[in-house]
């Protein structure tokens, strides 16, 4: 017998919900429809307009009714992203048009926006149609940005694979919310409904319960390949290496904020049960420690060797990730906020390094690490930013990065009062925190340590980039500094 | 929000060296002007205070928050007299050299907005130590000072001395300061706390033993700051840094930040846990760091160089009183040589701009007929320093023979012997360097410096004649409920009168009166170890670093070459490696790969969870 579609997924939205989302949406519209019909606007513009538009829902989505910071955090990051496109844009031209005309550049600027929708409608889903929707409208844009510069193969080739094992996860995705419909009887994702199906359901059958624990398992792969956890991180390194730089801070900053939304909402209803000698809280503990472990130790591990500097970007991207999958181990407690504080800390480091990487890349033809060399004599200043970026990932004490680096391992501390045998995972974290401070400062070290080569010039700094650095440097020293809680005497 | 103005005397001098720093490394005098005006304004803020400002109790902040309370890294202000006056004399030198600077860094090729970013820094952290409400925070501004320190000794980093000064100041300081975080630990065992305010109450009975020991450990860091024997040779090398820093740095404030924090610590925890053997040990570092360091001053030719040790000398008597429990005297000694030893150090910093960069008091002579101004000043500061009877030195070195002459005679007469070296050799400087004919072309040429160096030396001066009396002594002496103790005239008096008469009249006649042309002491063999500082630092080059370390090295190379890196570093490079092969084995570019992988992966967190 059919029922209505609403009684399935039983999660009411209010437009107003989405008023951001449609904003963003609107706007890529807007600018597409533009790009195409106003010949006489310099597409560079397009992008100032998309990542001062992106920033402005920032401050809406930050201020407005439903405030949420996976919202807002996605929001930044988008806009970052563009910010970085309109000082790329060189590059942009040279490698989607062939020269520098600007033919065909315009919904490169347009289509972050659109993914950026997504991200904010995911971040308001409360059943599984509209996380898998909102989860298409993020990936397929992503798509297409990965292999935007045509004529450069490395983009082409990221393209193929980010498309090929995306649309494997999505598979993943949809298989897991089709047991999750069978299993429960709903979409929604709800601490009720996954205590009563845990419980065998209408029916009382233990098969149900393990089928439900499937699909979640389901699920969960799903969002950790969002998040780049190990195994799931495989196709990180050879995207971001080969996508176009904007792209790749797209992914690594708003795209992996998409995948921790996910995985909160999906793990949130997990949370009451949350206590030690519940069989299924035990499992799902281990699988989370046993993921962020080995994804600590292939992000970390990994980047120790890399020479390139996006490449190594990218593995510090699954070191990060690593890291903020600690607060899921733990969890019972506020891990959206804390991954959400992780993520901020991590948005505006990695923001910042991929600012400078693109300038290095555009004034200096290479995204090698040695091409950092002789900074800090040739422009001591934008070294001096950049090092307080590396310095912030790596976790040096009063900057963000040690701050939220440090809860990190509280949260691991506090789980350890519940569930002792977690303690493996403190060494982990140590050697991999330990391995950050070598491969960041592979950077710092070729700015300060190795001298210019003759014809280096000192590198000219775009208005965009010298700002974002500036800014997301002050940032993080001041989130570093300042002390974290006020206690009246 | 008005509660928290005190918070001013941190933030205001941290902003603006951030300003000088990251702004105006190119404008130099926007710099200057921004660290005068903190400079200023702290200061101001401080009269206020102490003129009866009220504004309840300042915000604590809790920095690092653990879970349990008492391991908080709380960051906290004690607002109590001992803190706020001696934030007085902080920030009121501090003002003064700032000012000075401007004439004396005039027409140096350096960058000035890192000399007053430096200075700005150093305000902060030495604030940081008088306010700290705990020792956790004390340590905090103890290594910023430090670091500051490091920063304005090595100003002028392009002349090798003066970089190895500042390495050698930071590295001796990394000694005693190893100790005092000891020492602070200890104390978080013995009173379950940090904090200044909650140490009074012992948990239980704890062993004199361990007291001794904690007690001890702390005293490290006031060796390592306030150079004491044996961590004293940092000092005289600091003097490569700018004059104005010697004066407010290695003079006036953070040397003696050591025999503040000790007397903090008396103050907070009680001078009972102060056991009879550490107060013999503290007692007998700052007697014989009085006594070595005034010996070797009447053998310096370099001006700047007999004020230092003549600062190690007097800090040693101001240990010494922490010795004695007279916390005090100590204070009060602290602050009169404040005064005192800053005019000095400025009146030799205005010296030597006008004798062209000219630091050997043999090269000058004939100063007081062409800059009378300035050797008036100097002169008074002399006054002050050998304790002439009415100058505040006087009172205050009386306070601390006081302390001494009834249960330890035998520091009474160290201390009275030591005044009578240190007539000696202010006097010896004096004669040489004011009177006779200048003996340098340098001197010839000697001029009244101008109106910024000139007003801060009036200002001083003035200080130094007066801070002794009980109508400033009483409002402005760090320690609480202080009253000035005044002329009388006891056995205490009449010893120091003779040291002093002995003193100046040695130094006439060895001197003459400035028409000598070399020292005629020179040239014996006892001359020539107190010019090789008693071959104390060439025996910590050859013997301490040269030979224990080299001798640990081969002990520790042989460990490292075996065991660590043979067996740890190449064992774990070659796991690494290994692991690293196989991720790029993992990373082949393969797209088929990288499905399977992925499956795989799903498999198994499906097995874990599922099943």
């Amino acid at each position: 017998m059919m029922q209505d579609i609403s009684t399935y997924c039983s999660a009411t939205y209010t437009w107003g919900q989405f008023a951001p989302a449609f904003i963003l949406v609107g706007l890529a519209a807007a600018l597409i429809m533009a790009d195409t019909f106003i010949k006489t606007l310099p597409k560079r513009a397009y992008s100032l307009i998309a990542a001062i538009g992106a920033l402005l829902v920032a401050c809406y989505v930050y201020d407005g009714e439903h405030a949420n910071a996976f919202g807002v955090l996605a929001c930044l990051g988008t806009g970052l992203s563009i910010l970085l496109a309109y000082d790329y844009t060189k590059i942009c031209c040279a490698s989607i048009a062939g020269g520098t005309g600007d033919e065909g550049t315009g919904e490169f600027y347009a289509l972050p926006l659109v993914a950026c929708a997504g991200i904010l409608c995911l971040t308001q889903a409360r059943d599984l149609i509209m996380v898998f929707v909102s989860l298409e409208v993020v990936t397929l844009t992503s798509y297409v940005l990965a292999g935007y510069f045509r004529r450069n193969q490395g983009s082409v080739e990221a393209g193929i694979k980010y498309l090929v094992l995306g649309a494997m996860s999505t598979g993943i995705i949809v298989f897991g919310a089709a047991w999750y419909f069978g299993m429960s009887g709903t979409f929604l994702l709800d601490a009720s409904v996954t205590i009563d199906t845990l419980r065998g359901g209408s029916v009382g059958c233990g098969t149900v319960a393990l089928g439900f624990l499937m699909s979640v398992a389901l699920l969960f792969v799903g969002a950790f390949f969002k998040v780049g956890a190990a195994p799931m991180h495989i196709w990180i390194p050879d995207v971001y290496q080969g996508a176009p730089t904007p792209t790749t801070t797209f992914l690594a900053v708003a795209s992996k904020t998409a995948g921790f939304a996910l995985l909160c909402a999906l793990v949130s209803p997990f949370r009451p049960l949350a206590v030690p000698g519940i069989p299924v809280a035990d499992m799902l503990i281990t699988a989370f420690a046993i993921v962020a472990a080995a994804t600590l130790l292939i992000g970390n591990l990994g980047a120790l060797f890399q020479s390139n500097a996006k490449r190594l970007l990218g593995y510090s991207s699954i070191g990060q990730a690593g890291f903020i999958l600690v607060f899921f181990v733990y969890l019972g407690g506020r891990f959206e906020t804390f991954s959400a504080m992780y993520m901020l800390a991590y948005t505006l480091a990695t923001a910042a390094a991929f600012f400078a990487v693109a300038m290095v890349r555009t004034q200096r033809g290479s995204e090698e690490i040695s091409a950092f060399r002789g900074l800090g004599q040739t422009n001591p200043r934008t070294a001096f930013l950049i090092t307080v970026s590396f310095a912030s990932l790596a976790g040096v004490p009063l900057t963000f990065g040690f701050i939220v680096k440090m809860y990190s391992f509280i949260a691991l501390v506090a789980a350890m009062q519940s569930w002792s045998c977690l303690i493996w995972l403190l060494p982990v974290m140590i050697v991999c925190a330990t391995a950050g401070f070598y491969y960041y400062f592979k950077i710092i070290r070729a700015m300060y340590w190795e001298k210019p080569q003759a014809d280096d010039k000192p590198l000219c700094v775009p208005f965009c980039t010298g700002l974002v650095l500036t800014l997301c440097a002050i940032t993080l020293i001041i989130m570093g500094t300042w002390p974290l809680i006020r206690a009246m005497q | 929000m008005i509660q928290n103005l005190p918070w001013l005397f941190l933030v205001l001098p941290l902003l603006v060296a951030a300003l000088d720093w990251v702004f105006f490394s190119k404008c130099p005098k926007t710099a200057a002007t921004l660290s005068i005006l903190s400079a200023a304004a702290t200061f101001g803020l401080c009269i206020a205070y102490l003129a009866g400002l009220q504004t309840g109790l300042s915000d604590v902040y809790v920095w690092m928050p653990t879970n349990t309370d008492a391991l908080d890294l709380h960051l906290g202000l004690v607002m109590d007299p001992l803190a706020m006056r001696m934030m007085l004399v902080v920030t009121g030198i501090g003002l003064l050299v700032h000012i000075f600077s401007i004439g004396y860094m005039k027409g140096d090729g350096s960058n000035l907005s890192r000399y007053f970013a430096g200075l700005s820094i150093f305000m902060f952290s030495m604030s940081t130590i008088v306010l700290a409400d705990n020792l956790a925070m004390t340590f905090i501004g103890w290594e910023m000072v430090g670091f500051s320190s490091y920063l304005l000794i090595g100003h002028w980093f392009h002349k090798a001395s003066a970089a190895e000064a500042a390495k050698k100041a930071f590295i001796t300081n990394r000694v005693g300061d190893f100790g005092f975080l000891l020492g602070i630990l200890l104390t978080l065992g013995v009173f379950g706390t940090l904090t200044f305010s909650e140490m009074g109450n012992v948990s239980g009975a704890v062993a004199p033993t361990l007291l001794t020991v904690m007690v001890i450990c702390l005293f490290c860091g006031a060796i390592g700051k306030s150079a004491q024997f044996p961590l004293h040779v940092w000092l005289p090398d600091a003097m490569e840094g700018p004059t104005p820093v010697s004066a407010l740095i290695h003079a006036a404030t953070m040397v003696a930040a050591g025999v503040y924090m000790m007397v903090r610590l008396q103050v907070s925890m009680g001078t009972e846990i102060f056991t009879e053997t550490a107060c013999l040990v503290i007692t007998t570092v700052g007697a014989i760091t009085a006594v070595m360091a005034a010996i070797i001053a009447t053998q310096q030719d370099d001006i700047k160089r007999v004020l230092a040790y003549s600062t190690l000398s007097q800090l040693g008597y101001m240990v010494m009183a922490v010795g004695l429990l007279a916390g005090e005297a100590a204070m009060f000694h602290l602050y009169t040589h404040a005064w005192f030893k800053a005019l000095l150090f400025l009146g030799a910093g205005a010296i030597i701009v006008c004798c062209h960069h000219e630091q050997d008091i043999w090269k000058m002579g004939g100063l007081v007929r062409r800059m009378p101004l300035t050797v008036l000043c100097f002169l008074m500061g002399t006054f002050a320093l050998i304790a002439v009877p009415g100058f505040s030195g006087f009172f205050s070195k009386e306070a601390i023979l006081d302390a001494a002459i009834v249960d330890h005679p035998v520091f009474f007469w160290i201390g009275a012997g030591v005044a009578a070296i240190t007539t000696f050799y202010m006097t010896r400087l004096c004669l040489v360097a004011f009177l006779g004919k200048a003996r340098a072309h340098g001197a010839e040429h000697a001029h009244e410096a101008g109106a910024t160096m000139v007003l801060p030396l009036l200002a001083l001066a003035a200080m130094a004649i007066i801070s002794g009396y009980g109508f400033v002594a009483d409002y402005l002496v760090p320690a609480e409920g202080f009253t000035a103790p005044g002329f009388h005239f006891g056995c205490t008096f009449y010893v120091s009168l003779g040291a002093l008469v002995l003193g100046l009249v040695a130094a006439i006649v060895v001197y003459g009166w400035g028409k000598r042309e070399r020292d005629p002491l020179a040239g014996n063999f006892i001359a020539t170890a107190l010019r090789n500082r008693l071959y104390i630092d060439a025996f910590y080059d050859k013997v301490l670093i040269g030979g224990l370390q080299n001798c640990g090295a081969r002990i520790i190379e042989f460990i490292d070459s075996a065991l660590i890196r043979g067996l740890l570093v190449q064992g774990t490079a070659w796991l690494v490696g290994r692991v690293g092969i196989l991720l790029s084995w993992l990373q082949c570019g393969s797209l088929r790969a990288y499905a399977c992988i992925t499956g795989l992966g799903l498999l198994l967190i499906i097995v874990i969870i599922a099943l």
